[in-house]
Formats: C-alpha cells, sequence, structure tokens
C-alpha cells in the first residue's frame, strides 16, 4: 500500500473565532485522485491553502509527503502544483512570459519549449504572445491550468478548477487532471457540486459545517466515476 | 536562467511596460524639490546643505512610494501565492526583489540629481561623481528595508499607511549620515571627511539587508 501523500489530523481553522474547518482528518494515497464539494464558505479553499502551507492551521497537523505543510521545504513545494480562486499569473506578462517565468522558478531545463507545448495543451498557442490582462476569465483559468501542471507536479492541489471555463475548457482541464491522474500524480480538487471527471477513478467527499461526510453514498453513484470513502477515522 | 536573474528580469519587463515605480519616483522627487525649492529662502537654495537635505528628503519620500508600487505586481492576481508556492529560496526572492528595487531608486535618484542641480543652482562637475557611492549606499539601504517592510504590510489592510510609518523612522539614522555625506560631497570637502558618515550607512545597509535576508520569509505569506 502506498504512502499517503496528504494526510490531515484534527485539522481546524477559525478566523477571528468564526470556525471554518473543525476536526478533518484525510488521508489521500500516491496516484489517487478526489472531489471536496461544497457550498460557498464550506471551508474548501481554506483547506486547500492549509495543506499547500500558505495559512497556518488553528489545530491539527497537515502533513504533504509526510512533511509539516508550515515547514515544507523548496523540494516538496516543487512538487505541488496549485489553482486557486486567483490565477498566480502577472497581467502585464504574455502567456508565454508567464510560463517561462514559472518554468525558470521550477528550474525547468528548457522552458522556451516546455511553455510552448504548454500553450499548445490548453488551446492557448494562439494567444501565446497577447498579455494576460487581455485574457478572459476562462482563458486565464486555462493558463492557470497550464501554469500549475508545468513542472508535472505530483500532487495537484486544484481550487473549482473548472470555474470560468466553457465547455472545451472544462474539456481540456479535465483531459490534464485524468493525464495526470495517469502519469501516478494525486489529485485534490474542490467544487461547489460534483464535476464528473471521465476516466478518471475519483473519490468524492462533502464538506460542510467544518467537517467532511461521504457524498453521495457510493450506491448512489456510479455514473464517471468509482466513489470510495477518503474519510480519516 | 536561474530564479534569481529570472525575477529580476519579470521586474524589470513590468517596470519597462508599466513604469509605475520610476514615474511615481521620479515625479514623487520632482515634486518635493519644487516644493522645496519655493520654500526655503532664496539667499540659501545655493547651499550644498539645502540641496543635500532636499534631495535626500525627495529620495525618501519617493522611496516609499516607490515600494509600495513594488510588491503590488505581486500582490494582483495573487502572484505572491505563486512565488512562495513555488521552491524559490524566499532569501533569493528578497535579495532579486531588492536588486530590481535598487536598479529603479538608483534610476530615479538620477533624475533627481538632474533636477536638484538645476533647481538649486548647483554645477555639473566633479562633486557629482563624489555624490555618487552615499546615493548608492542610501538607496541599497532604503530598498532593502523597505522590501521587507512592503512585503510585511502588504497584506495588511493599512499596508500603504504602515509602510512610511515604519520605515522612514528606522531609516532616520541612515538619513542624517547621507545628509551629512551628500553635503560634504557636494561642499567639495575633502573624501575623508566624509568617511565616517559612509561608514554608518554601510553598518546600516548591512543591518537591513541581513534583516531582510533572515526575515523575509517570516513575513511575505499570508498570516
Amino acid at each position: 500500500m502506498s504512502a499517503p501523500v496528504v494526510e490531515t489530523h484534527a485539522l481546524a481553522k477559525t478566523y477571528r473565532q468564526a470556525p471554518v474547518l473543525n476536526d478533518v482528518n484525510l488521508r489521500l494515497l500516491a496516484g489517487r485522485g478526489a472531489f471536496v464539494i461544497g457550498g460557498n464558505g464550506a471551508g474548501k479553499s481554506t483547506f486547500l491553502r492549509l495543506l499547500a502551507g500558505l495559512e497556518a492551521p488553528s489545530a491539527g497537523r497537515a502533513l504533504v509527503f509526510g512533511q509539516d505543510t508550515r515547514k515544507l521545504g523548496s523540494r516538496y513545494r516543487r512538487r505541488i502544483g496549485m489553482m486557486g480562486h486567483q490565477s498566480f499569473l502577472y497581467p502585464n506578462l504574455t502567456a508565454r512570459e508567464n510560463l517561462e517565468f514559472y518554468g525558470a522558478l521550477y528550474s525547468i531545463a528548457d522552458p522556451v519549449s516546455v511553455a510552448t507545448t504548454w500553450l499548445e495543451r490548453v488551446g492557448l498557442a494562439r494567444f501565446a504572445d497577447t498579455r494576460i490582462r487581455a485574457f478572459s476569465r476562462g482563458m486565464e483559468q486555462r493558463l492557470s491550468a497550464a501554469r500549475a501542471m508545468l513542472a508535472e507536479p505530483t500532487l495537484l492541489l486544484l481550487d473549482e478548477p473548472f470555474a470560468a471555463l466553457d465547455v472545451e475548457g472544462v474539456s481540456t482541464v479535465s483531459a490534464l487532471i485524468v493525464s495526470a491522474l495517469e502519469r501516478g500524480a494525486s489529485v485534490l480538487a474542490t467544487a461547489h457540486a460534483f464535476s464528473e471527471l471521465q476516466g478518471a477513478e475519483l473519490e468524492v467527499f462533502e464538506l460542510s459545517h467544518g467537517r467532511f461526510t461521504p457524498y453521495p453514498p457510493q450506491e448512489e453513484f456510479r455514473r464517471g466515476g468509482r466513489i470510495r470513502s477518503l474519510l480519516g477515522r | 536562467m536561474s530564479a534569481f536573474a529570472a525575477v529580476i528580469r519579470k521586474d524589470l519587463r513590468l517596470e519597462l511596460r508599466g513604469g509605475q515605480s520610476t514615474i511615481a519616483l521620479l515625479a514623487m522627487s520632482m515634486l518635493v524639490l519644487v516644493v522645496l525649492v519655493f520654500a526655503l529662502d532664496a539667499a540659501r537654495v545655493r547651499s550644498a546643505d539645502t540641496a543635500a537635505g532636499a534631495l535626500w528628503v525627495a529620495m525618501v519620500f519617493s522611496g516609499v512610494v516607490g515600494a509600495t508600487r513594488a510588491l503590488s505586481a505581486e500582490r494582483e492576481n495573487g502572484a505572491i501565492r505563486g512565488l512562495i508556492l513555488s521552491p524559490l529560496d524566499p532569501a533569493v526572492l528578497y535579495a532579486a526583489k531588492l536588486a530590481a528595487a535598487f536598479i529603479f531608486m538608483a534610476v530615479a535618484e538620477a533624475g533627481a540629481v538632474i533636477l536638484m542641480v538645476l533647481f538649486f543652482n548647483l554645477e555639473f562637475n566633479a562633486s557629482l561623481i563624489r555624490l555618487t557611492p552615499v546615493l548608492m549606499l542610501g538607496a541599497l539601504g532604503f530598498s532593502a528595508l523597505a522590501t521587507l517592510l512592503s512585503a510585511a504590510t502588504g497584506h495588511t489592510r493599512a499596508g500603504d499607511m504602515l509602510l512610511p510609518i515604519l520605515a522612514v523612522p528606522m531609516f532616520v539614522p541612515a538619513l542624517i549620515a547621507g545628509v551629512k555625506a551628500s553635503s560634504a560631497a557636494l561642499s567639495g570637502a575633502p573624501l575623508a571627511s566624509m568617511g565616517d558618515w559612509l561608514r554608518i550607512m554601510v553598518a546600516f545597509d548591512v543591518l537591513f539587508i541581513t534583516a531582510g535576508y533572515l526575515l523575509f520569509e517570516h513575513v511575505v505569506g499570508e498570516d
């Protein structure tokens, strides 16, 4: 059995005495994909930020690759790709310049050709030399996906990866996620409601009132993915 | 290309396209110098002391404006999170942001010196060359301090207000040394008379850079 890539123990987060996450326990094994669903303010984004080490938990622990997320060294951060609500892109740089810049940060050997490849994969090759400021929200989301996956991370943290995307964009990003799973990466994504990923083996759970609950019951949901409980004990 | 060079190149590229930091620095420098030229006694405006003081007032005020702008590009679209999440060592990120801020400030200072010479009826002569190390040390120290403080205050609601409140008092010792050394340089005093003031500036530069190197990773995050 492979070691967990993500592990949380009694994880809690409180903002100004308002609890957002409460006693969250989770294990995500290597090469597995999981969807966290929940309404606005359920704590999905907070959960991903805690796992990425962008915020400190109020209580409990979050471990990624067995390391405390607040002390992730560069060799571990290199293995994480994240899509957030914001794109992390520079509006006054072109699509190509943004990817080449992040390629240099991740010490990619040939960031120019890698950027070209990813621009083609997300269908933005025609807009390679267009500044992000001129992009639509959906185009920026596609480029954000390319940025997150540029260095072929072994853990993808995707906060509403299909937000603002058209049908083609959803298909493109879905294919990238499935491709990442197929090469052995672990994927943890959030959404307001379950988004089916054709061909992906998914584990789905719901975040509600700061806690995870199974969603939907396994016997009731068998459309695209196979659902298994991810809940910790 | 190293990550350090990539960050500097990106900052310079953004600055060339937007010009926000350098234009803000130059505009603030010009405003301060114009106000001081008209506010000060006409009989004294030719003195090196007054010109040196006006130059450093302009430099500090414009430096604050420039520092506020310096990390704003990183806040837009949450790009700072992309940097924090990347394998980039926070100390390297600090060094790169410091280097970029120093370049912007040095360019703006060159413009401010030209304005100072014109407004205060000074001459373009060798004394300006003697002024160069003083201004470079001042720009380096202020960039080091402001880069650290703008990272610390940038994600707070009152960040723009907090930066000058914190930066200016902390820079005062280096500011006094800078004014004194600049005055000596402009008045043609021997280099030896600037030595002590330059040593103070070097000491504060080392202090600010070391503090930034050690503390940047702890203040640049979200909480």
